[in-house]
């Protein structure tokens, strides 16, 4: 594997991005409540890049979740930066989503009413309404243009191949200059040419500082992480250290 | 309030793109909606035109609201003193009101006492009432025969009456109030009295009560004063050449005096009131009432309005269930997007702004379809039935339906949009990552 000199992780003085202790999450199962996420602890530093293997069911996406501010943890610590997110209001939450993550789901999510530069602008709307219209652009534009496809900006999602509707799907969790990637099985609906393409894109928004966590089924894909981690019951740890049961 | 809107921009602009998207569903919400708001138009023009109408014609015949006025009985100096201190005046008009009759002298009108022309055998002569009774005026037509005459009511104006009788102009021109006045009365006729001329050959001789001969008028115009009795309008002036000042002190033959002033002539009623007064009259008789027309109608009129309005709502109502129904099933399809919004960091309340942007713009736009077709829809009624009512004529669309549709375009936009856009708000975020 190659390592570019910026993917060195930064002197340990800089704080982490983002720091879990202990999460924990338990979602209300069909008859009694069930432990999803049972004490779990990650740290991501700006540049770092970090795979997240785990069978179907085993809680990746309740994780990204917490992460990514959807939801809570109901135990544990969250720090985003050196600020304690752990109990964030709402209202708050919904702005430091804007401002500090950005999202990749397997799934697309284009609306397909909207052209592809529209659809990148719709993660510039926030708590203080839109940005001014030329600026909105610009910003819309260099987005595609990281991804490569800046020549598609006038297409609507219908048009587009997989592959490039992902893309679009990046530049929108892009847009922001987000400190931190969170992204889904970002290649679950590709073939595995477009796949690595995909995974190729997001790794490179970590070359200039930005964190990167994916979870993904896929190990060679993960195996262009920095580090792989394994969630299973509830717990994460460094991928190949097998638990004994 | 920058924040504020900046939101609320950014709800119109991200619901106007919901609207363009989903222009089969918008147009059958404002299908649903449309009857409703157009209720609403049609109902507030209509009781708007109606009112107009009405006071229209009311105004013509009582003046205008606002128009203050004075009855004063011809007794003693009243009739002269009041001609004099209102001559050439703008703000007030003395009028005096006196029998007469044109045509054949010596012969019994055809509407003897002065009604309408086309009443068989009118109201018979002229009754004079006081303290003691009524009793008819000798006026030494009752044993005469029958001929070609016309009795008519003599208005004597000091001044333009326009301004608080807006009289519509029929044929024509209207009394001249400069230069000197003319020995040979120019009169302007009601329609009632123009009928009698047109249709009965009616000699150009004017006896008039308490004149001391007999004047030959012209007719300079006609015009509609609202009136059913027939009735003819002349400087006063003109008339005062005629009639000796001991006849207008005369409480049986004399002239009934009636005297009319804008709100703001205070001074000129100071005046009049003082001279009165030293003139002899008792200064409990000068008095002063004004016009409130709308004021002694507007309980009945928005009692009418208030139960059509009502019924408007119910259909109203119908169209909001059907923008609701809209809606809802819309946030159903969308589930996904509105939870990708919340992902990438629109705020709830922003997300219910947007949801409720769209059915407000829908219920504006229907809201804009509804007058416009309230507009075209008067303009056609006008052109069809307008000839039939003068008091309609130039009637324009009542700015108050514009705003009473704006308004049921709001409320409904509000009342359809507000569930959705509270149920869009709590799409769990979480959504994006199973479906
Ligand atoms: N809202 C919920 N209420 C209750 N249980 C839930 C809820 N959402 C998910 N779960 C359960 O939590 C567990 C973890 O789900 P999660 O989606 O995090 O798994 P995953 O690791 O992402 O799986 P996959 O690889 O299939 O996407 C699953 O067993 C799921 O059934
Ligand atoms: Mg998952």
């Amino acid at each position: 594997m190659t390592t570019s000199p910026l993917l060195v992780p930064p002197p340990p003085a800089a704080p982490p991005l983002i720091h879990l202790t202990g999460v924990t999450k338990t979602l209300k199962g069909q008859d009694q409540p069930r432990t999803i996420l049972a004490g779990v602890d990650l740290t991501v530093h700006p540049g770092d890049s970090v795979a997240i293997l785990g069978r179907s069911g085993s809680g990746k996406s309740t994780l990204l979740s917490l992460i990514g501010l959807f939801d809570r943890p109901d135990g544990g610590q969250y720090l985003l930066g050196d600020r304690d997110i752990t109990r964030i209001p709402e209202r708050k939450a919904a702005a430091l989503r804007s401002a500090e993550f950005g999202f990749v789901f397997q799934r697309f999510f284009l609306l397909k009413h909207l052209t592809a530069a529209q659809n990148v602008a719709m993660a510039l709307v926030n708590g203080q309404g839109w940005l001014p219209r030329r600026k909105r652009k610009a910003k819309v534009l260099a987005a595609l243009e990281r991804v490569g496809i800046a020549h598609l900006a006038k297409h609507k999602p219908p048009r587009l191949s997989g592959g490039e509707q992902q893309r679009v799907a990046i530049a929108r969790a892009l847009v922001r200059e987000p400190r931190i990637l969170l992204a889904d099985e970002p290649t679950g609906a590709l073939d595995t040419e477009t796949g690595n393409l995909v995974v190729e894109v997001l790794r490179q928004a970590t070359d200039v500082g930005c964190g990167l966590v994916l979870v993904t089924h896929d190990h060679d894909h993960a195996a262009k992480m920095g580090r792989v981690l394994h969630l299973s019951d509830g717990l994460l740890r460094p991928a190949g250290q097998r638990v004994v049961a | 309030m920058i924040r504020l809107s900046g939101r609320l921009r950014a709800s119109l602009i991200i619901g106007g793109q919901g609207i363009r998207a989903r222009k089969l569903r918008t147009f059958l919400s404002m299908v649903s909606l449309f009857l409703g708001v157009l209720a609403v138009v049609v109902v507030q023009a209509g009781a708007e035109i109606a009112n107009r109408a009405m006071l229209a014609d009311i105004e013509l015949y009582q003046g205008k609201d606002g128009t203050r006025q004075m009855y004063l009985s011809p007794e003693g100096q009243t009739v002269p003193v009041a001609l004099e201190v209102l001559r050439g005046r703008t703000d007030a008009v003395a009028m005096t009101s006196t029998r007469a009759i044109i045509g054949e002298p010596g012969v019994k009108p055809i509407n003897e006492g002065g009604g309408p022309i086309d009443q068989p055998g009118g109201y018979g002569p002229s009754m004079m009432c006081d303290a003691n009774g009524c009793y008819p005026i000798d006026d030494g037509t009752s044993g005469a025969p029958p001929g070609q005459a016309v009795e008519l009511q003599l208005v004597g104006l000091t001044g333009d009456i326009r301004q608080f009788r807006p009289f519509r102009p029929s044929q024509g021109r209207w009394l001249d109030f400069g230069g000197q006045p003319s020995l040979s009365p120019g009169l302007v006729l009601n329609e009632e009295a123009a009928k009698a001329f047109t249709r009965y050959h009616v000699p150009a001789e004017m006896s008039v009560d308490g004149a001391t001969a007999n004047p030959t008028p012209r007719i300079v115009g006609v015009i509609d004063d609202g009136g059913y009795q027939p009735t003819a309008y002349v400087r006063s002036d003109e008339l005062m050449n005629w009639l000796p000042t001991t006849s207008l002190g005369d409480t049986r033959s004399g002239p009934g005096l009636q005297v009319l002033m804008t709100p703001s002539a205070v001074e000129v009623e100071h005046v009049l009131r003082a001279r009165l007064v030293a003139a002899g009259t008792p200064a409990d008789q000068v008095r002063v009432t004004t016009v409130e027309t709308l004021k002694q109608r507007s309980t009945e009129l928005a009692l009418m309005r208030w139960i059509f309005l009502g019924m408007a709502a119910l259909v109203l109502l119908i169209g909001v269930a059907g923008i609701l129904n809209v809606g809802l099933a819309t946030v159903g399809e969308r589930i996904e997007e509105f939870a990708l919004r919340r992902a990438v960091g629109t705020p709830r309340l922003l997300l219910a702004g947007i949801v409720l942007a769209e059915t407000l713009l829908t219920g504006l736009l229907t809201a804009a379809l509804a007058i416009g077709a309230g507009v075209v829809g008067l303009q056609l009624a006008l052109t069809v039935f307008g000839s039939r009512f003068p008091s309609l004529e130039g009637t324009a669309f009542p700015w108050q339906a514009g705003v009473a549709g704006v308004i049921a375009g709001l409320v409904a936009g509000i009342l359809g949009g507000l569930v959705p856009a509270l149920r869009a708000a709590r799409i769990p975020i979480a959504t994006v990552m199973r479906a």
